[in-house]
């Protein structure tokens, strides 16, 4: 499948996971479309799968029944970029990488290819299956059309947001050593982005006559830009991953003191932005706190065991 | 052509657990590390190998930093006996992980090796016993065909069967010259059969640099049955006390000289006798601080 020797190594050791996220999603797919199916046949209202007026705007088409650009594929995204960086760690297999003759630029974006191609074609297939399911699974009666605009709209929208989750997930196992944490900050951080796109929508509302439409292209470039500089961020700080922090929550402690600024702005204000001062000054002390206790927790941790310790003489 | 280790110094948690480690190593060398526990063995084969960061230095192999011609790392091999990732895979599948890094890998002898060692190629390698474990890591090692081979550990908690065969292959392995290894043990006996040259660690320093033929050659290891329990002063100033029992002593004498012969013989002793000086002599010697032989003095 891969001609570069760097790049059969990074697929021999993902290619499970990799097809288990695949038949994850092909799985979901396949049990979205033929539910909707099913669903439609209780609809007495529309005999079509797909509104066909919204299906000819340059828009990403999600209907009732049938998305351009299945959920999953996102979720299939977010899935390997935890996959692909966090395993290697868990599973000491970047000792071996390191080991090996090949420079950790190379191996880093030689994980990226592997993992964008494989999606790709994760992405292709699923939806080759999907859109066979509705052509031949369609109840006699009832119509399928779709159409190109719809289509590659959808398409592109669900590129850039894979993109997007992919960086999250992947930034995120990049820094963090810790398996639960690691999987309760990109949950949190990724369920929080809705809000804030939300609040970004608003605030390109506030001061442009752009549409709808046009600022959901707006943030989501904008999102696609930042996913970028997390990549290649990402890359600077692979060459100095140093695997001795293994199974810390922070792979690299010198980011600790930005990782509480950003956290500390980023949920004070996802919590406060529409509400008074009493509410923000509130969650500015909780985040404070919150922040300090999670990323000094070590510290802490021991530092309660020792006076727990001494208490008990 | 030889590998450099050129002011190589690494700190974990602000705490400096290797320090200014420099030494040559040409194949054909059969090098052991000795040092107590936690002095930094392991954490030097890992920065060594690039898995740490060091906070200054670098290794070079016929002069190229590994970090700047990274190709260069497929002449080293090391395995982590406490960090690998082959618990979750088969031995059937093991050769084209490593067949992909080392360009020299040994297919064919891998499969030979494991069948002659009566190791299931279906077996899991987390499912194997310690013993069997250090066997396919040594098997993996000699059949990269890298030049530089570390071994942490070998024969850590094996029997004396599974050392035999580690120890005759090692050695049969270097006798061509195109090989080297490097190998941290604490069973002392075991690298003295082996080794030509010892580095000992020391408070996360390279102390010593021993050709053990050399040191041979110049070093004693005495025993002497004193007529009185006081040490004389001869032996405070010349020697390392390896054991005391009553009035019996046994010294090392690192630099051996017929004047100091001379004045151990004009304690007039009861017994004065010279045994085989072995590794481990070396070691308590060397160790003598941390082990508490000093308050014998």
């Amino acid at each position: 499948m891969f001609k570069n020797r760097l790049d059969q190594l990074i697929w021999q050791r993902h290619r499970r996971m990799l097809f288990a996220i695949g038949a994850m999603a092909l799985l979901g797919i396949v049990m979205i479309a033929l539910i909707a199916l099913h669903d439609v046949t209780s609809d007495h209202y529309s005999r079509s799968l797909v509104n066909a007026v919204t299906m000819q705007q340059w828009a990403p088409y999600r209907g009732i029944y049938f998305s351009g650009f299945s959920v999953w594929l996102m979720i299939a995204a977010w899935l390997a970029g935890l996959e692909m960086m966090h395993l290697d760690l868990r599973d000491n297999f970047n000792q071996f990488l390191f080991s090996s003759g090949f420079s950790r630029q190379r191996i880093y974006w030689s994980k990226i290819k592997v993992a964008f191609l494989t999606l790709l074609f994760i992405d292709s297939v699923t939806t080759a299956v999907q859109y066979l399911i509705y052509w031949v699974g369609t109840p006699s009666g009832y119509t399928w059309h779709i159409g190109w605009p719809g289509i590659l709209s959808s398409w592109l929208f669900g590129l850039m947001m894979s993109f997007g989750l992919f960086a999250i997930s992947w930034f995120a196992s990049l820094i963090i050593g810790q398996e639960g944490p690691l999987v309760v900050t990109i949950a949190g951080f990724t369920f929080s982005l809705g809000g804030y796109s939300a609040i970004s929508g608003n605030i390109v509302r506030k001061l442009t006559s752009l549409t709808e439409t046009q600022i959901m292209w707006c943030v989501l470039t904008f999102a696609v830009i930042l996913a970028l500089a997390l990549l290649i961020w990402g890359s600077a700080l692979y060459q100095r991953l140093s695997l001795e922090h293994n199974g810390e929550y922070l792979m690299f402690p010198h980011l600790r003191v930005p990782v509480y600024i950003v956290f500390v702005i980023y949920v004070t204000f996802f919590f406060s932005w529409t509400s008074d001062g009493t509410s923000f000054v509130l969650s500015l002390l909780f985040t404070l706190l919150f922040g300090y206790a999670w990323l000094w927790r070590p510290r802490l941790g021991e530092q309660w065991h020792q006076w727990r310790e001494r208490k008990r003489g | 052509m030889t590998l450099q280790v050129t002011g190589l110094s690494k700190q974990i948690s602000g705490r400096p657990i290797i320090q200014d480690i420099n030494f040559e190593w040409a194949p054909g060398e059969i090098i052991g590390l000795v040092g107590r526990n936690g002095v930094g063995k392991t954490t030097l084969f890992r920065t060594m190998m690039n898995q740490y960061v060091p906070e200054t230095g670098h290794v070079a192999i016929d002069g190229e930093d590994i970090l700047n011609v990274p190709s260069r790392q497929e002449q080293l091999f090391f395995i982590d006996t406490q960090y690998n990732f082959l618990s979750t895979y088969r031995l059937w599948e093991l050769p084209r992980f490593f067949g992909t890094v080392y360009p020299n890998f040994d297919g064919d002898r891998f499969t030979k090796l494991i069948t002659q060692f009566k190791l299931d190629p279906n077996s899991q390698y987390r499912r194997l016993s310690k013993g069997m474990r250090a066997l396919v890591n040594l098997i993996l090692a000699l059949t990269s065909n890298a030049t530089y081979i570390i071994l942490d550990e070998p024969f850590d908690g094996l029997d004396v069967i599974v050392r035999e065969n580690i120890a005759t292959m090692v050695i049969d392995e270097v006798a061509d010259q195109q090989k080297g290894f490097l190998i941290s043990s604490h069973d002392l006996n075991e690298l003295d059969g082996l080794s030509d040259r010892v580095l000992l660690l020391k408070d996360s320093r390279l102390i010593h640099d021993y050709n053990l033929e050399e040191v041979r050659s110049r070093a004693k290891k005495i025993q002497l049955v004193l007529n009185d329990k006081v040490i004389p002063d001869v032996l405070k100033a010349h020697s390392q006390l390896i054991r005391v029992s009553g009035r019996v002593l046994v010294v090392v004498i690192t630099d051996y000289t017929p004047a100091i012969e001379q004045e151990l013989k004009a304690l007039k002793p009861v017994l004065f006798e010279e045994l085989p000086l072995t590794l481990e002599d070396l070691f308590r010697a060397n160790l003598a601080h941390d082990t508490g032989y000093q308050l014998l003095k």
